[in-house]
């Protein structure tokens, strides 16, 4: 069992960094910057933020994100969650051809 | 995080100046924004390294690298023809499954992470040494602990994360290094679509003696000015607009830097004159609600059709305010204008027809000061998603021509279909849209009815896939191609105006930003607001500042030109004049001579 995990481990590293590389993460995560903005995830974020931080004493990066991240994560439009998987899907995919 | 200084909202909001560092008035200011502690709250940190001038400059530099390194890549990415390093990465087999990779690609090299070796999508990096790392599993902050090296910096913000503080920090040169490097990058990768050259490099203003001089003597005033809006009688159609000038920035810094000054114009029932009075009204000292008065008188001598007390609606108002200003501006021309008004708000349209049969393209090209979006498709019912951009998206949809609508100039006799299609071709400083919520029914009903439906917008708009550039530059699987860098069609909020109640007894409000807080007008109502609200609110106008803005290259502004013909211009006129004086003397001598 531990055999295949880490076979799945080097594998997702090997993808991971042939879609960095290639320039495809980019260009995935410019198409799912625009869709989280015309959903108002991110402006949603933005104001949680700005309205904890506001408040907040000693006033801390990690904290904001501590309070904002599982919500961030929950949050996400099922619809562009989505969208993006096939993509990321359909690159993997390729990588796979034999 | 220490108290940041307003530079960081340059980097948010564009060149926005303060000379002020007060605490947001409307609301109790919290621990860390003591007025007196405001700028020794900076990481001392960064205030000791940088004390030292080679520390300062090796982290300046490594800085500089890292941002500008990732603003060449983020490019690069996005726009694949145009990729610059490039490395072969050969057909190699997966040593655990024999698996083969597709045929080489061209890649671009990637740094990973030193401690866990896995490409680093994020890169945070050292500024003391080589090292590189992912942020969420702690391997960046882990080897400043070990190490003893201070700062690190996020690549693609530019933010500075300080190990002492265990925080991120801001510093103002840090700030000021970030956008100029990122700017340089793009500015080397965009050319000018007509002209095919590149753009000239972003120079900061220096004063020169003289102007250090005159500004020495200079009192700074605060760079906020807020007042409520009386109510005349019907009056809050004219107050949100007000207030939308009032708050955007390139019409705020026009007339603060008194480039229309009302004592000296020699126009009558100028509005021009009206709106440098207005701006000297919102900043002097006093803050209580005032009654604009005068405005309203003008508006009314100059366009009829808006005297009267009946309710009239913003958006004609908008659009006559712009004309009346347009109109009494300094250098207003019919054609090509370079009043301020144009300058602000002029952008264009282009409708491209496309005859279906033989494929010719007729292009026209239309002025436009704003942006009337449909709230509902052609035949009339809701649509299901409403976002702003789902309106940008639909009034930029090919449409297809009746056969009578079109006759192509190629094909000869039958007139085939067409298509039409919409598309930004100049995008302008300020974008202005109006949601069309009245609609006047002629299918019998009495009243037209006004359309609530909630559009959602945002607080930043990216206006790239709505332009002429991205349309004709989409690749063959339908994406829009990279017309450029972001920053050139990043678009950010400023005001919100909202209209309640029924066509014929509705009342407007207002939302208006300054720098990052948000603010409610409801005439000479003013409470602090949120972003949150503002979205939610529901808006029939928004109104939106280009985050960058940019400018033809090595060209002589126009008013510095102008300022210049003035010069000769009057200086033809002294010698004129002298040589008058002179001639009188002469004849004045002659006639005397004469007359002996």
């Amino acid at each position: 069992m531990s055999q295949s995990t880490s076979e799945i481990e080097i594998l997702y590293v090997e993808v991971h960094r042939r879609m960095i590389e290639n320039g495809e993460w980019d260009r995935i995560l410019h198409l799912l910057s625009s869709k989280l903005s015309e959903s108002g995830w991110t402006d949603d974020l933005l104001h949680r933020a700005k309205e904890n931080s506001r408040t907040m004493d000693p006033l801390s990066f990690q904290t904001i994100l501590q309070e904002l991240l599982s919500h961030a994560q929950t949050s996400v439009p099922l619809s562009v969650k989505r969208e993006i998987t096939i993509l990321i899907k359909q690159f993997v995919k390729e990588q796979f051809e034999k | 995080m220490s108290a940041s200084p307003d530079s960081t909202h340059t980097a948010l909001f564009g060149e926005e100046s303060t000379f002020s560092n007060e605490a947001h008035p409307g609301i109790e200011p919290s621990v860390s924004s003591d007025a007196s502690e405001s700028d020794i709250d900076r990481c001392s940190h960064i205030t000791s390294v940088f004390a030292d001038p080679s520390a300062k400059a090796g982290i300046i530099d490594k800085f500089k690298t890292v941002v500008a390194w990732h603003a060449r890549r983020t490019h690069d990415s996005l726009h694949p023809a145009k990729r610059r390093k490039v490395r072969w990465l050969f057909m190699w087999r997966c040593l655990v499954n024999d698996w083969y990779i597709q045929p080489p690609v061209l890649q671009v090299s990637s740094p990973t992470c030193e401690t866990c070796k896995r490409t680093l999508s994020r890169p945070f990096v050292c500024l003391h040494c080589s090292f590189a790392g992912c942020w969420s599993e702690g391997h960046i902050t882990n080897h400043l602990k070990e190490t003893g090296h201070t700062f690190c910096t996020d690549a693609k913000s530019g933010s500075v994360f300080c190990s002492e503080c265990e925080d991120f920090v801001f510093d103002d040169t840090m700030d000021e290094l970030y956008l100029s490097t990122v700017v340089s990058v793009e500015e080397q990768r965009t050319k000018f679509q007509v002209a095919k050259r590149g753009r000239e490099p972003y120079q900061p203003w220096i004063p020169t003696n003289d102007e250090s001089t005159a500004l020495k003597y200079i009192a700074t005033v605060p760079c906020q000015g807020r007042r409520g809006l009386l109510n005349l009688g019907q009056t809050c159609f004219l107050n949100v607009i007000l207030q939308s000038f009032i708050h955007n920035p390139l019409l705020r810094n026009y007339f603060l830097s008194d480039r229309h000054n009302s004592r000296l114009c020699k126009h009558s029932d100028c509005t021009c004159c009206e709106m440098d009075n207005l701006f000297t009204e919102i900043y002097s000292p006093t803050n209580t609600p005032f009654g604009p008065t005068s405005f309203l008188a003008t508006t009314w001598k100059v366009s009829a059709e808006m005297s009267g007390y009946a309710q009239q609606d913003a958006h004609e108002f908008f659009i006559t305010a712009l004309n009346q200003i347009h109109g009494t501006c300094r250098g207003s021309t019919n054609i090509s204008c370079n009043c301020i008004i144009h300058q602000t708000f002029a952008g264009q349209f282009q409708s491209d027809v496309t005859c279906e049969k033989c494929g010719t393209v007729t292009s026209t090209i239309d002025p436009m000061l704003d942006i009337s979006l449909e709230l509902r498709s052609k035949s009339g019912e809701a649509a299901t998603d409403n976002t702003l951009a789902s309106c940008l998206r639909r009034y930029t949809k090919p449409e297809k021509l009746g056969e009578r609508e079109y006759s192509c100039s190629k094909c000869t006799k039958a007139s085939h279909g067409a298509v039409k299609r919409l598309s930004i071709r100049t995008l302008p400083p300020v974008l202005s849209f109006q949601f069309k919520r009245f609609e006047h029914k002629t299918s019998g009903k009495a009243a037209p009815q006004k359309i609530d439906a909630p559009i959602r917008i945002p607080a930043s708009i990216n206006m790239a896939p709505y332009t002429t550039l991205a349309m004709n530059t989409t690749g063959k699987d339908g994406e829009t191609g990279y017309p450029g860098p972001d920053a050139m069609y990043e678009y950010d909020l400023f005001a919100v105006i909202n209209h309640e109640g029924q066509m014929d007894n509705g009342h407007y409000t207002n939302f208006a930003r300054f720098q990052d807080e948000w603010y409610r007008f409801d005439d000479d109502k003013v409470t602090p607001s949120t972003l949150s609200d503002c979205l939610a609110s529901n808006a029939y106008m928004c109104f939106y500042v280009k985050r960058h803005l940019d400018y033809k290259p090595y060209m002589k502004p126009t008013y510095l030109l102008a300022r210049e013909n003035d010069i000769v211009r009057e200086q033809a006129m002294e010698r004129e004049k002298e040589a008058a004086r002179m001639k009188e003397v002469d004849d004045a001598l002659m006639a005397m001579v004469g007359g002996d």
